[in-house]
């Protein structure tokens, strides 16, 4: 029987799920996701967790609990920094050794990925993971080449536009085509992490509902890595943090597009660099002159204070669009 | 006479107005909803029928506030929208040229920005209500005093004391220390205006161009010592509009008039839902861990709509004519 390998589906699953899980299957494992996030999983997880976490830790604890009882190993990375001089959050760093006092834990494969030094060392991370499962280097390097080129098609397929969920349907050939996109009255540009804007519980399904509204959606994953970066520069000081940087160039880059007609930031409750990056969108969005509305999401958000100001949002947009042409 | 039919379903109040074919406001009906929406709607729709004449016709209906959706179920209306953006149409068409809304209702407090008779931006207070309706209401009831004489005892004040706005636990905390020290009662309440002016500045109104002309409305503009006390704060004269406090409904009204303009004949259900007997209940779907709490609404025995699921099964499994939003 094949080592049952679990990854919670919360936190950076959104971005490099595509690239462990072919890694794992080269090598032989079978990889297991933990059910998407419902009520009762954060439930779950918000007894277990820590009281100063942020949200999307708190739903990361349901999701670690929902595979206790189905695999051998949790993979769960302490991801220190994914870019040269940034850093990853610290609640990411300390994940794997928040969630190490809960019971019936199965091993964790919690190995350091810190690539604050050179991009290399991510290579040697990877490859010590390998060596976990496998003791065959030839078929770790095979398989570490796989899966890069896996991920570098999932990364296009999201700057196609394509959400998590739809990128990952193709690569695993669960359909064929791209969904259609309809025409949309207007875009607005979501701007927030990833594991809050695709987790449909915990953003109530927010890019769904924008679109039933009558808008459609761009993200920050829409944009290269290099358009995003250029924009990020443009702060007089460089932020710190890889992901706020990517929200900050994305809604910088957007602010330009004349085809944006509005700008969306979503924050978790608890999320300090978030408190920031949201403060700064602000300030630029307002001297651009562009309607901006800033969502906090927390356990406790109900959905009709959400929908009130998402509605309200649009008819701001929309009234602007037909101030504009004179109506 | 013909005209559109406005309700805005609050958290406190329920205000139901009339507007005829010119946009004039003939009745306006404000009622205390005490946690029975869909009774104090039928309740609001028969005492109108009553005050207005009889060849009156109902050409729109539209409903806001919190209970909208519950209220435009109940009533047929043609229009079921936000509260912002109904404040912002009311208010744009009653005071022209007006740049800033201030409004503070029963349990949301929201600041709209207009500019050049558009909305440019908005906020709306997050999980905190100190410095909204109920508070005060509940201080009032507290120092058993009339929550009508509040602003008129503020309004009494020589030396303002300072409060604690921050939060409504503290100040109320921060209060009971100020009147225990001796302080007397129309200075405390002065000061308690101005500490919720700070907060809903603070708060609400953080980093917005507040701008001539300011009009503040919603049920707490009644009180002559918060429309003070704004004045103080910001250096500006703010304007409370006649009927300050139905303002939503207004909104929804003017919303309705449009809507029908659009999308043709009114499906009003006529006033004589008020006699029919509506029923809510919930339960929880056990279709998936998100346990959702589904609302059911019966009129007359038949279930007319669900809602409160994520997935929609619910939602679609009533069938609705049209869609409304």
């Amino acid at each position: 029987m094949p080592l049952k390998i679990g990854i919670p589906r919360a936190l950076l699953y959104y971005y490099y799920y595509p690239m462990w899980k072919v890694y794992f299957r080269e090598l032989g494992a079978e990889v297991v996701l933990s059910s998407f996030s419902t009520k009762g999983l954060l439930d779950k997880g918000l007894k277990c967790a820590v009281d100063e976490v942020c949200l999307p830790v708190k739903i990361a604890y349901g999701h670690v609990l929902d595979l206790l009882d189905k695999v051998d190993m949790i993979f769960m990375p302490r991801l220190v920094s994914v870019e040269k001089h940034e850093y990853i959050c610290p609640k990411f760093l300390g994940f794997p050794d928040m969630v190490r006092c809960l019971d019936k834990l199965p091993p964790l494969i919690d190995v350091n990925i810190n690539l604050y030094r050179k991009k290399w060392d991510a290579h040697n991370a990877v490859t010590k993971v390998g060596r976990l499962i496998s003791g065959n280097y030839i078929n770790i390097y095979t398989a570490y080449l796989r899966a890069r080129k896996i991920q570098k098609i999932y990364f296009r397929l999201l700057h196609l536009g394509l959400t998590p969920d739809d990128a990952l349907a193709i690569l695993e050939d669960r359909v064929k085509k791209r969904p259609a996109q309809e025409a949309k009255e207007f875009t607005v540009a979501l701007i927030g992490h990833p594991y809050n804007i695709y987790d449909r519980h915990i953003s109530m399904n927010m890019i769904g509902r924008l679109s039933r509204m009558g808008a459609a959606v761009v993200t920050a994953e829409r944009l290269p890595e290099k358009t995003v970066r250029s924009y990020a520069a443009r702060l007089p000081k460089k932020l710190f943090w890889t992901l706020g940087q990517r929200m900050i160039g994305a809604a910088f880059h957007y602010l330009e597009r004349p085809d944006i007609c509005g700008i969306v930031h979503v924050a978790a409750f608890g999320c300090g660099p978030d408190s920031m990056t949201g403060e700064l969108i602000e300030r630029y969005a307002r001297a651009a002159g562009m309607p901006f509305l800033n969502l906090t999401l927390d356990e406790h958000t109900g959905e009709a204070g959400i929908m009130t100001r998402l509605e309200a949002f649009l008819d701001m947009v929309r009234w602007r669009n037909m101030a504009a042409v004179g109506m | 006479m013909k005209g559109y039919l406005g309700i805005d379903v609050g958290s406190v109040s329920t205000n139901i107005v009339f507007l005829d074919e010119g946009g004039i406001i003939r009745e306006s009906i404000y009622l205390r909803t005490q946690g029975r929406p869909i009774a104090t709607v039928q309740k609001g729709l028969g005492k109108l029928k009553d005050r207005l004449p009889s060849n009156i016709k109902v050409r729109g209906a539209g409903a806001t506030g919190s209970g909208r959706n519950l209220a435009g179920i109940v009533v047929g209306a043609d229009a079921v929208k936000n509260e912002i953006t109904a404040h912002a149409v009311a208010a744009s068409i009653l005071v022209p040229g007006v740049q800033t809304i201030l409004e503070i209702g029963g349990q949301d407090s929201k600041i709209i920005v207009l500019r050049n008779g558009v909305v440019s931006d908005f906020a709306m207070n997050t999980v905190c209500a100190a410095g909204t309706g109920s508070f005060l209401d509940q201080q009032a009831a507290r120092l058993n005093i009339a929550i009508e004489k509040f602003g008129e005892i503020a309004l009494q004040s020589e030396a303002v004391v300072r409060i604690a706005g921050r939060c409504a636990v503290f100040a109320e905390s921060d209060m009971v220390h100020k009147q225990q020290m001796g302080c007397s009662l129309p200075d405390i309440l002065a000061g308690l205006c101005e500490a919720l002016v700070r907060n809903y500045l603070n708060n609400v109104g953080k980093g917005k161009d507040i701008l001539a002309p300011v009009v503040f409305q919603g049920g707490v503009a009644a009180n002559a010592g918060m429309v003070r006390a704004f004045e103080k704060a910001l250096g500006l004269s703010v304007l409370v509009p006649p009927y300050f406090d139905v303002m939503g409904a207004v909104g929804a009204a003017l919303l309705a008039r449009e809507a029908v303009a659009r999308k043709g004949p009114s499906s009003f259900k006529g006033f004589g839902v008020s006699e029919a007997c509506f029923k809510t209940g919930s339960f929880e779907c056990a279709g998936c861990a998100n346990l959702c709490e589904v609302v059911e609404i019966a009129e007359d025995g038949k279930v007319i709509a669900r809602w409160g699921d994520r997935c929609g099964k619910w939602l679609n499994s009533v069938h609705r004519e049209e869609k409304i939003s």
